[in-house]
């Protein structure tokens, strides 16, 4: 097995649909799915760079297991589901926490998935210049069309919180607009365009972290991480 | 998820062996060090067994444990672990709080009575960072709270080095290098014990399970996780592979690779590190002791120790490829590279790739097996034998052993399914054909050749004669067998053709073309027979078939002497022979005379004649004798008529001769030795055009014309006479021609009216071509100057054009005649241009429009004296130029 180059890693509240995006670009379908068990990798060969795309399990059980898969992380892809506000939160309260232990220069993108089964998402035969409320599409779209709960101004809001929480500036970063994605696992809507965007941008990273050496690890004395990373088994 | 077999369990030490009658005695840990087992008990006791493998060929492996010794360490507590430190002989054993240091063979402690206080766990360092050989870094967890302590033990004393604080209390470590793995209350940790950086994993709440931490290899840790998950971990705290799912209550887990082993109170689960999945499950109750030493797994309940074996990798795979999970056996084989030795494993793998080639075969997952015989380099008459009777009977191939597959051939495996077969077929051809040109066909390509050739003609293929007419290792034997039974008569041709066996390849197809036996694969099969022996080097093969090719087709048959290359018929074929062998098919005949005069230009008399006859044969043959004059000129009329025009070289006796003996039309003349006769011969057969130009070619020019023009009436062709007649000859001889012409028109015979128009036409027309004077004479008085009209102008200006040019050329060899005095005796001399010029000037500027050419003159004059001009006046009749001539 040949080291990887770099990580990403897909974090966000179970049933999301990371595992979906994720067979999705890698496998080009998106068969049924199990709630993922601990997490799985993926190599992937971009350009010369060999990248691990790390799939993490949602669930609560599990949750403890992401600031380990996020350590040394290139990039982090926050994921959640365009039709569930709550899952957005909860990549702030819980989830970008995981990403303390991700390389310094980590990028962030936002992506909220299952486009296709809200009104304003992309028609399967095609995109709908239309705006507004209202029946959207017509024949042949089984799931009902439900009105999405979150707008890409949340995610955006969202990314420039994540800067804040990073102390970084915006300037540094990519922007928003270009890190902010809606994607539908299901038709494959944006998801190659996400993958390739952010290898695009993470092997810069890369190539830093390479030139930079190994990262180095944390006195243990010094700089415990705060008490938020409370196990769940002790709440 | 369908089962592997891994390992198989096998019994090594039994319940007698241990404790007999202690019904509550129960094993507590267990250590292999080569072939030493140590036992630890619950009532202090340590047990030294000497274990033994036996393989039986062809069976499982069996063990025998020995008994050497056993020994109290006197404690009234269980032994806790025991961990063997060989370079030392020393086994340390931790009971009661306290790690003994006992000898590893005589189970005495060590007489210094070194030990390690405190300790409720401990690791030994297989990684040591020491250097040292003749000690051993051990790692505890001290009983005092929340305190790991790394100390060195030596033969017969320990020393600490190092103690260190944690932040919660550990439970359990393992070592490598300076990192430790600690299991805390709630989490798991790396903490390198020289530098105290410590960093997180995940959190664990070992109070509610129990925690394991082992170490699997260089820098790399397996760790009981959350929700039944076994991690991996390095000591750089990431995972490097994906988690492997165990059930909730793991008690021991033991890396034996590629697979992760795991046991809990029901059964021992087999996961693969390569692919996470999990193979096996073996069904163990009771069982509390899961380690791995050195590569041997052992299992223990509190009463009995077993041994997992682990199947022979190639065991294991040849077990999957039997369920045809493929995908996983490859994984496996490639997972064992790095532990089985480069050759060895290549030869392995590529075996592997090639049975797993076989299996989606017999699948019909062609793409797959194509790519996978390719990595696998497969001798490709494995492929072709399972196909019956494509091998050559001559090969020399035996299948590998042991088999790469379990199929007898095609039909075992497609169960008789003809779709299939043909499906299997299909791929086969397309295989052969792509490797049959790269080294895969390397050392024998007849096999290879011949399996495609059979394939080819089985199944009716295009590609059978590109085969064949490219360069191809097909065995002549088997091929010719095959093609035969399938009647593929006209490949098997080609096949005896590549063999350099023309004649039975010509044979064969005359056969077809004559309709013996079958076959419709060309239909212009007579045609291509033709080229073929017009390309055949072999003059015999020529000869052989030549009476055959003519008789089908005379003037297409022909084409075996005419078409081939010049220098070869030169050398190899007698044009004499050949017109003999083509008196029989005078249009062959023609065609070949033809090549030999017109595209050979041979500038032989006999071909000239000989052509010129057989054209006139077949004029007279077609003219009906009825016909008359204005018959359509045929193609073989313009061609005679082409040829005695042109050629200088038949002998026209001869061909009178010949056209006499085979034309009664000729019988009435009588017998003809010249030239001259033949135009009788042809004019009698109604061919004056033919007649006309014999007479030319007899220079009898008046006789041409007469025949033209009053036998004919055909003025146009009068006229060309003239001018063909004349080509390349002096003016005067044209001149001489039309003159001739003209005497035809006006002269005595038969008058018509049209003639004196003709005569008139032609000498407007060509007024350059006669001499005005002549003409004038010969014509008849009565006729107007209106109607010579253009020819008198014409005659008359070119007369007085030649005058004046004349009398210039004149006046110029005057002067320069007189400047040749003057240079000579300085004599003044003013020559007055009026009295001679004047008549000219309008002669001139008439000639010359408005370029005045006697100025030109005059400038010229008096550039080369350079004198001033002096006028002499009065002096009037002629110039002084004209007193000296
Ligand atoms: N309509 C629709 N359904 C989706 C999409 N993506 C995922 N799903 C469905 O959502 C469910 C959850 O998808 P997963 O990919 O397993 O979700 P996950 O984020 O990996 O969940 P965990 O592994 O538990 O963290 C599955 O039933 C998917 O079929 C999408 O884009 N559109
Ligand atoms: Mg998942």
């Amino acid at each position: 097995m040949r080291k990887p180059d770099g990580k990403i890693v897909l974090l966000g509240d179970m049933n999301v649909g990371k595992t979906s995006l994720l067979q999705r670009y890698m496998e080009r379908r998106f068969p049924d799915t199990v709630s993922t068990v601990g997490g799985a990798f993926y190599l992937k060969q971009w350009r010369s760079y060999n990248i691990s795309i790390w799939d993490t399990a949602g669930r609560e059980q599990f949750h403890g297991l992401g600031s380990m898969y996020c350590r040394g992380a290139a990039a982090v892809i926050l994921t959640y589901d365009v039709n569930q506000a709550q899952s957005l939160l909860e990549l702030e309260d819980r989830f970008l926490g995981l990403t303390d232990t991700a390389s310094a220069d980590c990028l962030f993108a936002v992506v909220g998935n299952k486009v296709d089964l809200s009104e304003e998402g992309p028609g399967e035969g095609g995109q709908e210049g239309g705006h507004g409320p209202g029946p959207a599409g017509g024949g042949g779209c089984a799931a009902p069309r439900l009105p999405k709960q979150v707008q890409p101004e949340d995610a955006v809001a969202f990314y420039k919180k994540i800067l804040k929480y990073k102390m970084l500036d915006e300037k540094d970063v990519p922007a928003a607009e270009q890190m902010c994605f809606e994607t539908s696992a299901k038709t494959g809507h944006n998801v190659d365009l996400l993958f390739e965007t952010l290898f695009d941008t993470v092997v810069p990273v890369i190539l830093r972290q390479r030139a930079q050496g190994p990262p180095q690890t944390v006195d243990i004395a010094s700089s415990r991480p705060p008490a938020r990373t409370r196990p769940a088994c002790c709440a | 998820m369908m089962s592997t077999k891994a390992f198989t369990l096998v019994p090594a030490v039994e319940r007698e062996q241990l404790m007999g009658d202690g019904e509550r005695v129960s094993l507590e840990c267990v250590e292999c060090c080569g072939r030493n087992l140590y036992l630890g008990t619950s009532d202090c006791f340590v047990y030294h067994f000497l274990l033994e493998e036996k393989t039986v060929p062809g069976g499982s492996a069996t063990f025998t444990a020995t008994k050497q010794l056993h020994r109290h360490l006197g404690f009234k507590k269980p032994v806790n672990e025991l961990r063997a430190a060989s370079a030392l002989y020393r086994l340390l054993a931790l009971c009661d709080g306290s790690i003994t240091l006992v000898h590893m063979l005589s189970l005495e402690p060590v007489p210094s009575g070194a030990r390690i206080k405190g300790a409720t766990a401990f690791a030994l360092n297989e990684n040591p960072v020491s250097g040292d050989p003749f000690c051993v870094e051990v790692c505890i967890i001290s009983v005092k709270r929340r305190t790991i302590q790394v100390f060195l033990v030596y033969e017969d004393r320990v020393q600490i080095v190092r103690e260190l604080s944690t932040p919660e209390q550990p439970l359990a470590v393992a070592v490598d290098g300076h990192f430790l793995c600690l299991a805390l209350t709630t989490q798991y940790i790396i903490l390198n014990y020289s530098t105290g950086v410590a960093q997180d994993l995940f959190p664990f709440c070992s109070e509610e399970k129990r925690p394991i931490v082992k170490r699997i290899g260089r820098q790399e840790f397996l760790l009981a996780g959350p929700g039944g998950l076994g991690m991996f971990a390095t000591v750089a705290g990431v995972s490097q592979r994906a988690p492997v799912h165990w059930s909730e209550n793991v008690v021991g887990a033991a890396v034996c690779f590629p697979y992760v082993i795991a046991l809990d109170s029901e059964f021992i689960t087999v996961h693969s590190m390569l692919d996470q999945q999990q193979k096996q499950t073996l069904p163990f109750k009771e069982g509390h002791i899961l380690q791995d030493f050195e590569g041997r797994v052992i299992v223990a309940t509190s009463k009995g120790v077993y041994v997992l074996v682990p199947l022979p990798l190639e065991k294991q795979i040849q077990d999957l490829l039997a369920s045809r999970r493929v995908e996983e056996a490859l994984v496996l084989a490639k997972g064992a590279r790095r532990n089985i030795p480069k050759e060895k494993f290549q030869v392995m793998y590529r075996r592997i790739l090639q049975q797993a080639g076989f299996i989606q075969f017999a699948q019909l997952q062609f793409l797959e097996a194509k790519e996978l015989f390719r990595s696998g380099q497969l001798d490709v008459r494995e492929l072709i034998s399972l196909y019956p009777f494509l091998l050559p009977t001559s090969s020399s191939f035996t299948r590998s052993h042991p088999p790469l597959h379990e199929f007898a051939d095609l039909n075992q495996l497609t169960q008789g399914d003809q779709e299939k077969v043909a499906r299997c077929k299909h791929f086969l051809m397309s295989y052969l054909n792509e490797v049959r040109s790269t080294e895969v066909a390397n050392g024998y390509k007849e096999d290879v050749d011949t399996a495609l050739l059979k394939l080819y003609t089985e199944a009716d293929h295009d590609s059978l004669l590109d085969l064949l007419v490219t360069e191809n290792f097909c065995l002549l034997a088997d091929s010719a067998a095959w093609l035969e039974k399938h009647k593929k008569y006209f490949a098997l041709g080609l096949l005896y053709h590549y063999n350099h066996q023309d004649a039975a390849a010509v044979q064969l197809w005359v056969r077809i073309v004559n309709g013996d036996i079958h076959d419709c694969t060309r239909s212009d099969l007579y045609e291509y027979v033709v080229d073929f022996l017009t390309d055949s080097l072999d003059p015999d093969l020529v000869w052989q078939y030549a009476d055959w090719v003519l008789q089908k087709n005379p003037e297409v048959g022909v084409q075996v002497f005419t078409k081939r290359p010049v220098d070869e018929q030169e050398s190899r074929f007698n044009p004499d022979d050949i017109i003999s062998c083509l008196k029989k098919y005078p249009q062959a005949l023609v065609k070949y005379l033809e090549h030999l005069v017109m595209d050979r230009r041979l500038q032989k008399e006999e071909y000239h004649t000989h052509l010129a006859v057989l054209y006139l044969d077949e004029v007279l043959q077609q003219r009906p004798s009825a016909s008359g004059k204005d018959a359509d000129v045929t193609e073989t009329q313009a061609k005679l008529r082409r040829l005695l025009q042109k050629s200088d070289l038949y002998r026209v006796h001869f061909l009178l001769v010949a056209a006499l003996d085979w034309h009664r039309l000729a019988r009435a003349l009588p017998f003809l030795t010249s030239r001259s006769h033949l135009t009788d011969r042809t004019r009698g057969a109604g061919l004056p055009v033919e007649s006309a130009i014999l007479h030319g070619k007899l220079e009898q020019h008046e006789e041409a014309l007469r025949i033209l023009v009053h036998e004919l009436a055909d003025f146009p062709a009068a006229e060309d006479y003239c001018l063909w007649c004349s080509e390349g000859r002096a003016p005067p001889y044209r001149q001489r021609l039309f003159h001739l012409l003209l005497a035809v028109y006006l002269g005595p015979g038969p008058s018509a009216p049209e003639l004196p128009v003709a005569a008139a036409d032609l000498l407007n027309r060509r007024a350059a071509e006669f001499d005005a004077a002549r003409v004038l004479q010969l014509l008849p008085g009565s006729w107007s100057v209106q109607l010579l009209c253009p020819f008198l102008t014409g005659a008359v200006r070119d007369s007085v054009h030649a005058r004046r040019t004349t009398q210039v050329a004149v006046g110029l060899a005057r002067s320069e005649n007189l400047i040749y005095k003057y240079d000579k005796g300085g004599k003044e001399i003013c020559p007055s241009p009026e009295p001679w010029s004047r008549p000219c000037l309008g002669g001139w500027s008439c000639y010359y429009g408005s370029v005045p050419a006697f100025s030109i003159y005059w400038k010229m004059l008096r550039a080369r004296h350079r004198a001033p001009f002096c006028r002499k006046t009065g002096d009037t009749g002629s110039s002084p130029v004209c007193h000296n001539y």
